[in-house]
């Protein structure tokens, strides 16, 4: 989906047209997933404000000042929950437990079971290799790259709204953050 | 501070591993397909009819904690116009009233298609013995007009 488009999906959504909701949904649902996953909520957590946030933009649908801005709006949405996720104290997950974030192998999706076969076994152990990095950098990288990575990309603004940062800041950290992980990458010949 | 890799708002420029690890995040952690059928689903829950009751207080937010009490009840206040509606949310379940108050029938919706009534008096105070798990919101009918609140997360 052209974020381009999102304004206009959200116009035909509000009058009815369920295949724009669904664009919508193929469109901004890994925007959404991504801010979940960013703020490094258990499954269970994750799972439940994924679906608020997209309840109750469907609630909002037509009562949007922006409708062009509704990936912002999402992603905004969705961070604010994540935030009374922490603060519910007694629902408290720690964000670096490293059994949560190993959970790669759990659930196979196809395309996993695609990379399990023998002929993309080694990029398969690229792949690996890279998300083991990735995962491995400072929360604040990790944070910023799982947002970044959304697909298709977020723009600045929806970044933004994901992390409750300046847009201006999310360059230079990018550039950093790149770096570092490049960094790690090289140091153990994995590039 | 930007290099020439950002342009003004609308996007950016990819490093090639920035793309990769976008293709990796894609196999490694998709969005759970059971998750995009919900939201997918959701569309149903877009009502023009219903007048939408916005959250005004969540005590998670706007509330003083309360030295002594490790698990206090979730207050929750919301608006539609000249309706609004206190929620208490606990271990214990849920009570709460319409106020002003009135007769109203009230349900506890967990979802699209899934609606529970809840009892609810004269004056529209009402129970639930079981607290709501996950995402909820109260649709309440009173008056000949229907009110649904923002949808949370318990």
């Amino acid at each position: 989906m052209d974020r381009t488009d999102v304004g206009a999906l959200v116009q035909s959504a509000a009058d009815g047209d369920a295949g724009a909701w669904k664009a919508l949904v193929e469109g901004l649902g890994p925007l959404v997933w991504s801010v979940v996953r960013a703020h490094g909520l258990s499954d269970a957590d994750a799972h439940e404000v994924y679906q608020t946030a997209w309840f109750r933009f469907a609630q909002h649908l037509g009562r949007l000042r922006e409708p062009e801005k509704a990936g912002s709006w999402l992603a905004s949405t969705a961070r604010h929950e994540c935030l009374k996720v922490f603060r519910a104290s007694r629902r408290w997950t720690p964000t670096d437990d490293p059994q949560v974030l190993d959970r790669v192998s759990e659930d196979r999706t196809p395309e996993e079971s695609v990379l399990d076969s023998e002929e993309a076994a080694a990029q398969s152990e690229r792949v690996r290799r890279l998300w083991q990095e990735f995962e491995a950098l400072g929360e604040r990288c990790r944070q910023l790259l799982r947002v970044l990575i959304a697909s298709p990309q977020p723009s600045y603004q929806e970044v933004s709204a994901a992390l409750g940062i300046a847009v201006g800041s999310i360059g230079p950290t990018r550039q950093r953050c790149l770096r570092r992980l490049r960094a790690r990458l090289e140091s153990r010949g994995a590039v | 501070m930007n290099e020439r890799g950002t342009h003004d708002d609308g996007g950016f420029e990819e490093s090639p591993l920035e793309e990769e690890l976008r293709r990796a995040a894609a196999i490694l952690d998709p969005v759970p397909a059971e998750l995009s059928r919900l939201a997918v689903e959701a569309f149903a829950l877009h009502d023009l009819d219903a007048r939408l009751a916005e959250l005004t207080f969540d005590s998670l937010i706007d509330g003083i904690p309360v030295r002594g009490e490790s698990d206090p009840p979730r207050m929750l206040t919301f608006h539609a116009g000249e309706v609004s509606l206190d929620v208490e949310v606990s271990a214990q379940g849920l009570i709460g009233q319409v106020l002003p108050p009135q007769p109203a029938r009230i349900e506890v919706l967990s979802g699209p298609g899934t609606a529970r009534p809840l009892a609810a008096d004269d004056l529209g105070r009402f129970t639930a013995d079981v607290a709501p798990a996950g995402p909820f919101a109260l649709r309440l009918r009173a008056g000949g007009e229907v009110v649904v609140t923002e949808w949370l997360r318990a």
